[in-house]
């Protein structure tokens, strides 16, 4: 236990093998925060844009080395 | 409901049962969606044609088809991700899917067009190699058929479900070469189409018929352009449909949901065969009773 307080057995509990009282089991709990997905969104729709810019780009070179071979 | 194991016939079997209950109204907004990206593609190449040589010289020309074909795709991958959907729901049910199937998550939607993106990418670049432009369009394919599986936003996450998939690559490839020769089926089918309604047009006075069989003839660039276009439309259904079914058939496979489908197959194969074996047996009794009363019948004297 964290706080190394004395419990019985019965007022701890095992989480991943390692026994907790009530207020440290609710301290881990809440220590858990979900990852704000505003990066994720900033990430794909960056890349996308990126990418679909760079397939415009890529689409006219290739169109026009293939024109160009023939 | 997964019904046979993992091969390429099954999944073209019920991929093509799913798109029979997705045909109206999915596929036709899925080609709806497609149509402008597909027509200005034939454009793209149309122009590459005409300029030839001097394509270098035409950078500006080609470069404003490009940034517009690239806005069109966008509006074409949203209408394969809605198609997507709609073939995920009607394979889970078994019945045509209703407005649910608009309700594609935007997490989904977002992971799907950055996959797509990429795919199109490198197929562009790898446009001269033989081998490079198949293998973007297998990827594309499994982008497509993992759509749904995106439930958060990643960059990372989409492109590990698209490689869990293709690890058994054996499967994509055969599909990848089989809707390559429906491809042709397709083509052959519409210019017979074309060629037909040309000719029952030309029946109709009031117009320039003659002048249609000119411009509905293979000499036409611009006709076979927009029939190869044409026959793209029509197997892109397909396409997404049998990757939508592989790659939902490969994760029963996974998460052993097929063998659960196939033991609950049985049972109810089982519990039938018992309730025709109760039938019959029932029906025996009763057609020994009816013979032994008629001998009963027969023993009472006159």
């Amino acid at each position: 236990m964290k706080c190394t307080k004395m419990l019985c057995q019965e007022c701890a509990t095992q989480w991943d093998g390692i026994w907790h009282c009530a207020s440290c089991l609710g301290t881990a709990r809440g220590a858990t925060v979900e990852r704000s997905p505003v990066f994720a969104w900033i990430g794909v729709v960056g890349l996308s844009l990126l990418f679909l810019y760079l397939g415009a780009r890529v689409m006219v070179w290739t169109g026009a080395m293939i024109a160009g071979l023939f | 409901m997964i019904r046979t194991p993992l091969s390429t016939t099954s999944v073209l079997d019920e991929a093509a049962e799913v798109v029979s209950l997705t045909a109206s109204p999915w596929a036709a907004l899925l080609m709806a969606t497609a149509l402008p990206y597909r027509f200005l593609q034939a454009l793209f190449i149309d122009q590459l044609i005409e300029v030839h040589d001097s394509a270098s010289s035409y950078g500006n020309l080609l470069g404003a088809t490009a940034n517009v074909i690239v806005i069109t795709i966008v509006i074409a991958l949203a209408g394969r991700a809605i198609y997507a959907r709609a073939c995920r729901l009607a394979a889970a049910r078994g019945t045509a899917p209703g407005r649910e199937a608009w309700r594609i998550r935007p997490a989904a939607l977002a992971c799907y067009i950055l996959t797509a993106s990429v795919t199109m990418l490198v197929g562009y670049v790898s446009l001269f190699t033989i081998v490079g432009y198949p293998i973007a369009v297998i990827f594309a394919g499994l982008a497509v058929g993992t759509v749904e599986m995106n439930e958060r936003v990643s960059v990372t996450r989409p492109f590990a479900h698209i490689f869990r998939h293709a690890k058994t690559v054996a499967i994509p490839v055969a599909l990848t070469m089989v809707f390559f020769c429906a491809l042709f089926v397709a083509l052959a089918n519409l210019a017979a189409a074309a060629s037909l309604a040309t000719w029952l047009a030309s029946a109709i006075g009031g117009f320039d018929a003659p002048n249609w069989q000119v411009l509905f003839s293979p000499g036409n660039r611009r006709y076979v352009l927009l029939l190869f276009a044409g026959a793209l439309m029509i197997v892109e259904p397909f396409w997404i449909a049998a990757n939508v079914i592989y790659v939902r058939k490969a994760g029963a496979e996974e998460s052993g949901d097929d063998l659960r489908a196939w033991f609950d197959e049985l049972r109810s194969d089982e519990l039938r065969s018992d309730e025709l074996r109760s039938d019959e047996l029932r029906s025996d009794e009763l057609r020994s009773d009816e013979l032994r009363a008629g001998e009963e019948l027969k023993e009472v004297p006159a």
